[in-house]
């Protein structure tokens, strides 16, 4: 709590501090389980794929956001470089906002908007 | 302490500072559909001065506050002139045509060749001052509830003082205050800015707690949770609005065994508590009566 407070206080003076941002993008695959979903997760910095992160994924309903949500499940590296996989349970078929939180080399938070139906899911459109 | 139980304590935190918005303006007898859009208020703005101009992160939440409670008294200065049903309708109308506002709002920036800034409908990505500043999740969790505890703390000095009677004078018998001498429009208008303020306080932590934002975090669902909260909780302190977050971020983690249908289990259980205890578990007597147990 003191820490916090000690960031707080010393934080106040203002400044610009942009990072090279992670990206991702989702493929999904419905698995013949109600709501259930594999997912490969391709992650990629600067162009290149990101390697060696923690990646834990989560999903949020956009209209009830701290409180209709599915509980974050961590990905596990994959075979190619830059891919990682997990099993989201959702609790229905929709639109989700899919938040993908990077530990490791890079810390970050990214949020994906994909529609999830019978066969899987795409991009939501909006 | 765990990732999930992180998250799940910094969104009872985040969605306390909205429940006691909402709790404020109860006690002062208005119900509020509406603090959603100030949260929402506060969110868009304290994103934008940071993710788009480079401001810290206290200093956009200072100006988003002072935003929301800008906004919600004008809000106030028409609508506090209505009562009861129509009071609430016009705080709901108030909020959607806010929504609407954001789905409309286009203003971005190009930082390092990426556009910034809300898009509308297409929400608002990229608020990252909590990882560009090596915030830890434990460390924005502290600066949360260090925060809430401000809150609470003033709300608890108040309900103590002349100030909190004359609300509660207010919230009970308009009439009869304004006989006493109490000027109810300029306490009524004080409370709503007051209350935006601490909504929009929530919408920054939010926004920079999740890095997106989008007009649909801002909708009905929101509003009537945060109304929720402080009739669950109890409208006898402001500790139970609190109670009411807890129960209801709980209840819902809780009841992830009934999968999609948890959100029905939820909504039966909230109608039986407020059948039988329709001022909520906190309520004036409950309060009275620790109150004298603890004395």
């Amino acid at each position: 709590m003191a820490k916090a407070a000690l960031l707080l206080i010393l934080s106040v003076l203002p400044g610009l501090a942009l990072a090279q941002a992670p990206k991702a993008d989702l493929a999904c695959k419905a698995t013949g389980t109600d709501f259930v979903f594999d997912c490969t997760i391709r992650l990629s910095r600067g162009g290149k794929p990101l390697e060696g992160a923690q990646v834990t994924v989560g999903a949020d309903m956009p209209s009830m956001p701290m409180a209709h949500n599915v509980k974050p499940v961590k990905a596990q590296a994959a075979h190619a470089p830059g891919e990682y996989r997990a099993k989201l349970d959702l609790e229905m078929l929709g639109v989700w906002a899919v938040k993908l939180r990077l530990a490791g080399p890079v810390r970050d938070q990214l949020i994906l908007h994909y529609e999830f139906d019978s066969k899987g899911a795409t991009p939501a459109k909006r | 302490m765990d990732d999930y139980a992180i998250g799940v304590l910094t969104n009872i935190g985040l969605i306390s500072f909205l429940a006691l918005s909402a709790y404020l303006l109860l006690i002062t007898g208005e119900m509020s559909f509406g603090q959603q859009a100030f949260f929402g208020v506060g969110a868009y703005a304290g994103g934008m001065l940071t993710a788009m101009y480079g401001w810290s992160l206290p200093l956009a939440a200072l100006c988003a506050m002072a935003l929301g409670a800008l906004a919600q008294f004008l809000v106030g200065l028409p609508t506090l002139r209505l009562r009861g049903l129509y009071f609430a309708m016009a705080t709901l109308a108030a909020a959607e045509m806010a929504r609407i506002l954001f789905e409309l709002f286009h203003f971005q920036r190009q930082l390092e060749g990426e556009p910034v800034g809300p898009d509308g409908s297409q929400g608002f990505r990229g608020i990252r001052w909590v990882f560009e500043h090596g915030v830890e999740p434990l460390e924005y969790l502290g600066m949360v509830y260090a925060l809430l505890a401000l809150a609470l703390v003033a709300f608890l000095l108040v309900e103590r003082s002349r100030l909190g009677a004359t609300l509660r004078g207010v919230g009970e018998d308009a009439e009869l205050a304004a006989s006493l001498g109490v000027n109810v429009t300029r306490v009524k208008l004080g409370v709503a800015a007051a209350a935006g303020a601490l909504a929009a306080l929530g919408g920054v932590l939010y926004a920079h707690h999740n890095t997106y934002i989008e007009p649909r975090n801002f909708d009905i669902m929101l509003g009537v949770h945060s109304l929720a909260y402080a009739l669950i909780g109890g409208l006898g302190t402001a500790l139970g609005p609190l109670l009411g977050v807890v129960l209801d971020i709980g209840a819902l983690e809780g009841s992830r065994v009934f999968q999609g249908y948890r959100m029905i289990v939820f909504g039966g259980l909230v109608a039986l508590l407020l059948i039988w205890r329709p001022r909520g578990l906190l309520d004036e007597r409950a309060v009275q009566w620790l109150r004298r147990r603890f004395s």
